[in-house]
């Protein structure tokens, strides 16, 4: 258990020097003992093997150690309202990966508009708040519906097509959304909606910095434990979701279509389900973008930004709970970091992709295998242990 | 049980059945056979409402069930055992079995009849935990049957379940389909091993370009020239 705290403990400074390290020295000392560590878990299977098994064990403990390092970050970045804004975008990319995660990982129903849909969720909280003055919260609760309701509507031509051609049905409907936000009067056009108002809990605005065990923090952090509650929240709801009845017949929709409806399996039912559980939980992270930034406009929902999306699910693994979360962990502050390359940061992705389908193919953290409890038939919880052996998993 | 009868089926314009008629009584093995492209797995398909038939009626135990969806028909007691088998590829054994049982999910019994198929194929519980696209051909053909009895159908649908298997295994699979029969459920098997098949089943048909050419007891249709010639090489 003490183990398990202490590589935890470890990956958290390791993180927060990645993050913060400015001068040389520090810099190189992070990079340094990232590389060290990564040679480490490449080269000894005996370590790998170790840490793997101290985390199945004692599993309570390191979601535990996890929660609580989670919500000491902002105290450690205090300095940077930056790197808390990052923080909190990695959190909302978690919230969108997993609802993406249930449309392309499970259910392998392929969306590449995730940016609309969190634009339909943003706009939404934007046009009910500014343009027809809806109490913040109850636009912010409004705006994921929308989403998910706007994507049943689309789910009608979807039915028809599967695969590639599914796939340019929802870039089409991504850019239909793009175009439609920037020329429409009452959207805003091209200066989207200005003015948000931020929310407010038992009084307390989140644009005012919190003072927490006498430490004042930047507003942000306001931010940031609310992204860490709803990923959380959304993180617990897919896992939930994976590891039941359902979770298990979406996965049969992915593998084979003809051989589901021969077990009985409704076809447009799961898919209309998984479909709208994925779009509830990307709008809800597209609302929650709206509110913290209190302005939403086209570029924030453009075609590149579905992609980051669909990147984050597939660098952390298809189907996989951890992978996303890890997935976005990764993919949101690196490109920061990396600020200084400009441009080129967006070949970053494509390295990443390309070295990921070449080396780790199911993904940094590939989905584990369900266990089931003898005599509970919707399986109980803790899939741990990686899929068969050899199964595209190079290690 | 089940009863097809003058069901026509076409893609866009080829026809593929034309006036079908088949029954099946309860608890019988009956079996369909015919060369490649005769419309053997349309029929299935069109039993299966996988594809429409353009006119004609299908019934099964006493109720047309041509007009339902799939997932509404096999949950009448339809088991199938598709063409190619179709396991679910990423998922594993146990799970391919559970699926099985979809219609009855969440419910208690669900462990109990994992149970019983573990037991008629013990090679699937050693297997469980592991993903069914590593499975041998044999594994994944047990599986498929499996996953087909795990729904307690009343009438199994087999289509094809010996292609690309040992001798070895073929009679196994064989042996396997007439103790299932003997367990009371109705079984239609269409095959291209037609000498194992006639050994197995009580009746039978034989279809050619969509056509059904022929038709009787396993014995008359083993006697009959057009079989003789075509499969049994005699």
């Amino acid at each position: 258990m003490i183990g398990v705290w202490a590589v935890e403990l470890g990956l958290f400074v390791l993180v927060v020097a990645a993050l913060l390290a400015e001068r040389p020295i520090a810099v190189g000392l992070t990079v340094a003992a990232i590389g060290i560590l990564l040679l480490a878990a490449r080269t000894s299977p005996r370590l790998w093997g170790w840490v793997a098994t101290a985390f199945r064990t004692h599993r309570a403990a390191a979601l535990a150690g996890a929660a609580v390092l989670a919500l000491a970050l902002p105290f450690f970045l205090r300095a940077s309202p930056y790197w808390t804004f990052v923080a909190t975008m990695a959190l909302i990319y978690v919230t969108i990966g997993q609802g993406l995660n249930v449309q392309m990982g499970t259910a392998g129903v392929i969306n590449l508009a995730g940016a609309a849909f969190a634009g339909l969720g943003g706009y939404t909280v934007g046009l009910l708040t500014v343009r027809l003055g809806f109490a913040p919260w109850l636009a912010f609760a409004i705006g994921p519906l929308v989403a998910m309701v706007v994507g049943a509507l689309l789910f009608i031509p979807i039915l028809k097509v599967r695969g590639h051609y599914l796939a340019l049905v929802t870039i089409a409907f991504g850019f239909i959304f793009n175009i439609l936000m920037n020329n429409l009067e009452f959207t805003g056009g091209p200066q989207g909606i200005k003015n948000i108002p931020t929310l407010r809990l038992f009084g307390h605005a989140f644009t005012t910095a919190p003072t927490l065990f006498g430490v004042t923090l930047p507003s942000h952090a306001n931010f940031y434990y609310a992204a860490l509650a709803m990923a959380a929240l959304v993180t617990w709801l897919a896992w939930r979701l994976y590891n039941s009845w359902v979770g298990l017949t979406l996965n049969t929709l992915r593998d084979d279509e003809i051989a589901a409806k021969c077990s009985g399996v409704s076809v447009t039912r799961h898919k209309l389900l998984a479909f709208s559980i994925g779009n509830l939980f990307v709008g809800l992270a597209g609302a929650f973008y709206a509110v913290m930034v209190g302005f939403v406009s086209p570029p924030d929902f453009d075609f590149g930004y579905s992609l980051v999306m669909l990147s984050v699910v597939i660098l952390g693994g298809l189907d996989s709970i951890p992978g996303v979360v890890l997935g976005a962990c990764l993919l949101i502050p690196l490109p920061e970091r990396f600020r200084m390359l400009h441009e080129y940061r967006l070949l970053l992705y494509g390295a990443a992709i390309v070295l990921m389908l070449l080396f780790r193919p199911r993904g940094l953290w590939p989905a584990g295998v369900r266990r089931y409890g003898l005599g509970s038939p919707a399986g109980s919880f803790g899939a741990a242990g990686t899929r068969a052996e050899g199964v595209g998993v190079s290690r | 049980m089940l009863e097809v009868r003058g069901v026509s089926t076409r893609y866009g314009q080829i026809s593929m059945l034309r006036n079908v008629s088949i029954t099946l009584g309860e608890g019988e093995i009956a079996c369909l056979l015919g060369p490649n492209g005769a419309g053997k797995t349309t029929l299935i398909r069109t039993i299966l409402g996988i594809v429409r038939p353009v006119t004609g009626s299908i019934l099964f135990r006493g109720e047309r069930i041509d007009g339902l969806t799939t997932d509404q028909i096999v949950k009448r007691g339809i088991g199938v055992v598709p063409e190619g088998r179709r396991i679910f590829p990423k998922m594993t054994a146990e799970e391919n079995l559970r699926m099985g049982a979809f219609a009855q999910w969440g419910t208690t019994e669900v462990a109990g009849r994992l149970e019983q198929i573990f037991d008629r194929f013990p090679r699937l519980r050693e297997r469980r935990r592991q993903i069914a696209a590593t499975m041998s051909g044999g594994e994944q053909a047990m599986l498929a049957i499996g996953r087909a009895l795990m729904g307690r159908p009343r009438l199994l649908l087999l289509d094809e379940p010996s292609l690309g298997l040992s001798p070895l295994l073929v009679e196994q699979i064989f042996e396997m389909i007439q103790a299932i029969n003997r367990q009371g459920t109705t079984v239609f098997l269409v095959e291209q091993n037609a000498r194992k098949t006639l050994a197995l089943a009580h009746h039978g048909y034989l279809l050619q370009k969509g056509e059904i050419v022929g038709a009787g007891t396993a014995a008359e249709l083993g006697e009959s020239d057009i079989v003789r010639h075509a499969y049994l090489r005699a």
